[in-house]
């Protein structure tokens, strides 16, 4: 007991009130009582505060208890189904089968060459020309409209200059360009803040490829070096595709899925 | 002066409650309301307020945090090694590291998304970049969330170290575990130490306050320090070594000579030996403890030989202190020797950081400043000071009569005390006779209350209100006798009494009028129910009273509401009547067609349509043609509803049909 603890010396010379246990289970059982009222009073941003914390807690707790009744119940075990089995009405059917296994290299080529993935965001909403571009007026009078403001998240390369403004069509302005992108590998499930080396494709248009607008699904490529990854014949990957997942321009980040 | 005083740090709320209380604070001092109708530029203002009003006040909890935490580098080296001892160095500057992190990271990332929302061209995409910058911002404040609740439990034990001044004089107290360090500091301050037979009863530091010669001490208890390397000692033995090490303090190093702590004196003189360094340059008292179990004397040679040993040691940083001021002994027990070993340790102390400061450069700056003079003596007399008998004798006097007084209180000890003893009211009556103070009055006495005769001469007093009394009531009856008068006669005494009974009469009646009728002279039918007021009465009354009464019927008659129709031509001759008359006459005849119609009868008047010329005008139709152009002169002014030409009025400044609605490609002032 060190000299300040006050309230641990008043306890050990003069010890409890003689009714301490008994109020205190008294004040532990009212306190559901005070809370409910508190919850039931409280408005705004407190009672909202208040009412997700009682939903959490009702969730966890019948979930528990839900977990506690399955390890109690007991139920018929479910038969394993063998894999490839096919149902009665497709038994007769003929198969086609390859007759030479494609080797996994030749395989990945042949997808290059398609210009086609298999990606975790197959679609997209298309963006519509007016959303993708703000115009700008210019001239003395403002009565010229040919420039084109880009409203998204653009990427421009690290040796990028601007045009002169008269020749100058697309303005992709320097506060939404981003040059990192938190990508998540999918199958060590961490994710890393990498380098954008460029875009591969924006699923509406090559004119926003060659822009370099990143929206929903676009394919990008990433800086891997970081991550170590190795190619089958030894050597260190450096590149490598991913797709963003998100809205960037809404969270003011890229969130993307690396491609594997 | 610094004050080590951290019991003013600021609470620390968990992760939890900190990204509450931002956030709740955002919600209500920032406005709320938005709508997608608004301009772009006060929408992306609205929402940049939000975010940046969240990184300050993010910016300000953290800062509090780090600012009002102690650096252990600026603190006093006793404490920072204290603290170091108690809650480790580099997991402290990590935490507060890591605190300041999380501040500079808030900054850019509400500086980034300020950026962002420049750019944002709709109230959802402004509202989704604020949602994602104070996700972010609460992100980094929960990964801090282990840090901050380290902090929070750091300040609560650090409120609670005792408050010791590394500055003051001070007595250490040091020694093996369980000598008796806390029973000393028990014996000499107000310090309330836990006192128990085992070993490291005393976990902590301890401080209580002792006077000498009336100056503080600031005693300090140490748990007590066992004898092995520097590297395994424990937390509790490394707050006493750090005390050692850096408060200039006389340092009392306790010795249990009788072994009943459960250690021979040769194990607590190696402790002494092997601490040794610790001890340079302060004054060090060797108290040898418990003699109560064994004397000084009885103790075997070779530990005489040891504590010799540890004195001879001891002396070498005696600076001029004497052998008995080095080496004592003691007995907490029988509290034998406490009181010399105090005054040793204190005094040796003051003698040690006088002899400091008489060094130092500073003592010029104030001895210059005062001057003791010692006279000299003259001669081998001896002057005292010189008191008259009288002065002497009243001062003698004086202190018997103190002396003599006795208070209630003392007679009430004396006899028998609280509750026993009751105390005389009556003794101080002031009485004739001192045997009366314990009479006892009667209430009541041959049929008289006493509390009535309190008074002695409260007969004399009755008697001369009865005199003034008589008095009074003489003057009165001389008043009435006067007014009544004996020179009138019988029938005067009549008519007088008739006066005045019309009189009051009169006043009746006119009140009653006053407030029924409201002073008016003609009464309404509906207050005369019974048909009092009547002409014919009053036209009785008059000429009872000896008037004529005709005129004032008269005038009573044309007062009162006419009769429906006239039915004579001459109704009365008074003047007002035939004005009246003449007036209706004339207005009839203006209005009528046939008389306007016909020729006028006096040629002096002409018709009502013709212009007669006049006023300055040559003929009428000179008139005529001036009336005309005074006429268009005040037309525009007509049209226009203007009273006249100075009249500038603008009824509506902004006329709503002309403010509202929107400017078509029509003209100014039509929508």
């Amino acid at each position: 007991m060190a000299q300040g603890d006050y309230m641990d010396e008043h306890k050990k010379k003069y010890g409890r009130r003689f009714d301490h246990d008994e109020r205190e289970r008294k004040k532990k059982a009212r306190d559901v009582h005070k809370h409910s009222k508190m919850a039931q009073k409280s408005i705004g941003i407190k009672g909202k505060m208040i009412a997700k914390k009682n939903y959490s807690e009702k969730a966890l707790m019948k979930r528990t208890l839900k977990m506690h009744e399955e390890s109690l119940s007991r139920r018929k075990a479910d038969e394993n189904v063998d894999e490839g089995a096919l149902p009665a009405y497709l038994i007769d059917r003929e198969k086609t089968s390859r007759a030479k296994v494609l080797s996994n290299t030749i395989k990945q080529k042949r997808k290059e060459k398609a210009g086609k993935w298999e990606v975790p965001l197959p679609k997209v909403r298309p963006v519509a020309e007016e959303e993708m571009f703000r115009v700008i007026r210019s001239g003395k009078r403002k009565t010229k409209q040919w420039k084109r403001m880009v409203t998204k998240a653009t990427f421009v390369g690290p040796g990028f200059t601007r045009k002169p403004p008269k020749y100058e069509r697309f303005i992709r302005p320097s506060g939404l360009r981003f040059t990192k992108a938190h990508v998540t590998h999918p199958e060590l499930k961490c994710t890393f803040c990498l380098e954008i080396i460029g875009i591969k494709k924006n699923p509406n248009g090559p004119m926003y490829t060659s822009l370099g607008v990143m929206t929903r699904g676009t394919i990008i490529e990433v800086n891997v070096s970081e991550l170590g990854l190795v190619t089958p014949s030894g050597k260190v990957v450096w590149g490598k595709y991913a797709q963003v997942t998100n809205n960037p321009e809404l969270d003011g980040c890229i969130n993307a899925v690396l491609l594997v | 002066m610094v004050q080590y005083n951290f019991k003013k740090i600021t609470v620390v709320p968990n992760g939890k409650q900190f990204i509450d209380i931002i956030l709740s604070r955002t919600q209500r001092q920032t406005p709320t309301v938005v709508h997608k109708g608004y301009k772009i530029n006060r929408l992306r203002q609205f929402y940049m307020r939000k975010v940046k009003y969240t990184q300050t006040n993010f910016h300000e909890k953290l800062s509090t945090i780090i600012e009002e935490f102690p650096r252990l580098e600026q603190i006093h080296p006793f404490y920072g090694d204290l603290l170091h001892v108690l809650y480790n160095k580099d997991h402290y500057k990590l935490a507060l590291g890591q605190v300041n992190t999380a501040r500079n990271l808030i900054s850019k990332i509400a500086k980034d998304y300020v950026k962002l929302l420049k750019y944002g061209d709709s109230l959802y995409r402004c509202k989704c970049l604020k949602v994602a910058a104070l996700g972010r911002m609460c992100t980094v404040v929960k990964r801090i969330t282990p840090s901050l609740a380290y902090l929070e439990q750091i300040r609560q034990h650090m409120a609670r170290l005792p408050s010791i001044d590394p500055n003051t004089r001070t007595v250490l107290i040091c020694g093996y575990p369980n000598v008796g360090k806390s029973s000393f500091m028990n014996k000499v301050t107000r310090a309330d130490v836990d006192v128990q037979p085992y070993a490291f009863t005393t976990k902590s530091l301890f401080v209580g306050h002792t006077d000498y010669e009336y100056l503080r001490y600031q005693v300090i208890d140490t748990p007590g320090i066992l004898d092995r390397p520097f590297e395994d000692r424990n937390i509790i033995e490394m707050c006493s070594i750090t005390a050692l090490a850096h408060l200039r303090a006389a340092v009392l190093f306790f010795l249990d000579i009788s072994g009943s702590c459960g250690y021979t004196i040769a194990q607590q003189a190696a402790l002494f030996h092997s601490i040794k360094s610790l001890f340079m340059n302060k004054p060090l008292v060797i108290v040898c403890n418990k003699t109560d179990l064994m004397p000084m004397e009885n103790i075997s040679e070779e530990d005489r030989k040891l504590v010799e040993e540890m004195k001879a040691e001891a002396m070498k940083t005696a600076m001029g202190a004497s052998e008995e001021q080095v080496l004592l002994t003691m007995s907490t027990l029988t509290e034998e020797g406490v009181m010399s070993v105090k005054n040793a340790a204190c005094s040796r102390l003051l003698d040690q950081r006088v002899e400091a400061k008489m060094k130092s450069k500073k003592i010029n700056d104030h001895l210059n400043k005062f001057h003791v003079a010692m006279p000299k003596p003259r001669d081998n007399i001896e002057r005292l000071p010189c008191i008259p008998q009288a002065i002497l004798d009243a001062r003698a006097k004086e202190a018997t009569e103190m002396e003599k007084r006795k208070t209630e209180k003392d007679l009430e000890e004396e006899n028998g005390g609280a509750g026993v003893y009751s105390a005389s009211l009556r003794k101080h009556y002031i009485l004739k006779h001192d045997e009366w103070k314990d009479d006892i009055m009667p209430e009541i006495l041959d049929g008289h209350n006493v509390a009535d005769f309190i008074d002695p001469d409260i007969l004399l007093r009755l008697e001369e209100l009865e005199r003034e009394e008589e008095l009074r009531l003489a003057e009165v009856a001389e008043d009435e006798i006067e007014t009544d008068g004996e020179e009138l006669s019988v029938e005067q005494k009549n008519q007088l009494a008739a006066i005045r009974k019309k009189k009051a009469c009169l006043i009746r009646e006119h009140r009653l009028k006053k407030t029924v009728a409201q002073n008016r002279s003609t009464v309404p039918r509906k207050f005369d129910k019974d048909k009092k007021y009547t002409t014919k009465r009053m036209g009785r009354e008059l000429s009872a009273l000896g008037l004529d009464p005709s005129s004032a019927v008269d005038r009573a008659r044309s007062k009162s509401r006419g009769r429906k129709r006239d039915r004579s031509e001459d109704r009365g001759n008074d003047a007002m009547d035939v004005d009246d008359e003449e007036q209706a006459n004339k207005k009839q005849r203006v209005r009528s067609k046939s008389r306007s119609m016909s020729i006028s009868r006096s040629m002096s008047r002409p018709p009502a349509h013709e212009v007669v010329p006049g006023d300055g005008f040559k003929d009428s139709t000179q008139k005529k043609a001036a009336l005309k152009i005074g006429n268009t002169s005040h037309k525009k002014r007509d049209k226009n509803a203007r009273k006249g030409e100075a009249d500038r009025t603008i009824p509506t400044l902004r006329p709503k049909h002309l403010f509202s609605g929107k400017r078509g490609k029509g003209k100014t002032d039509r929508r």
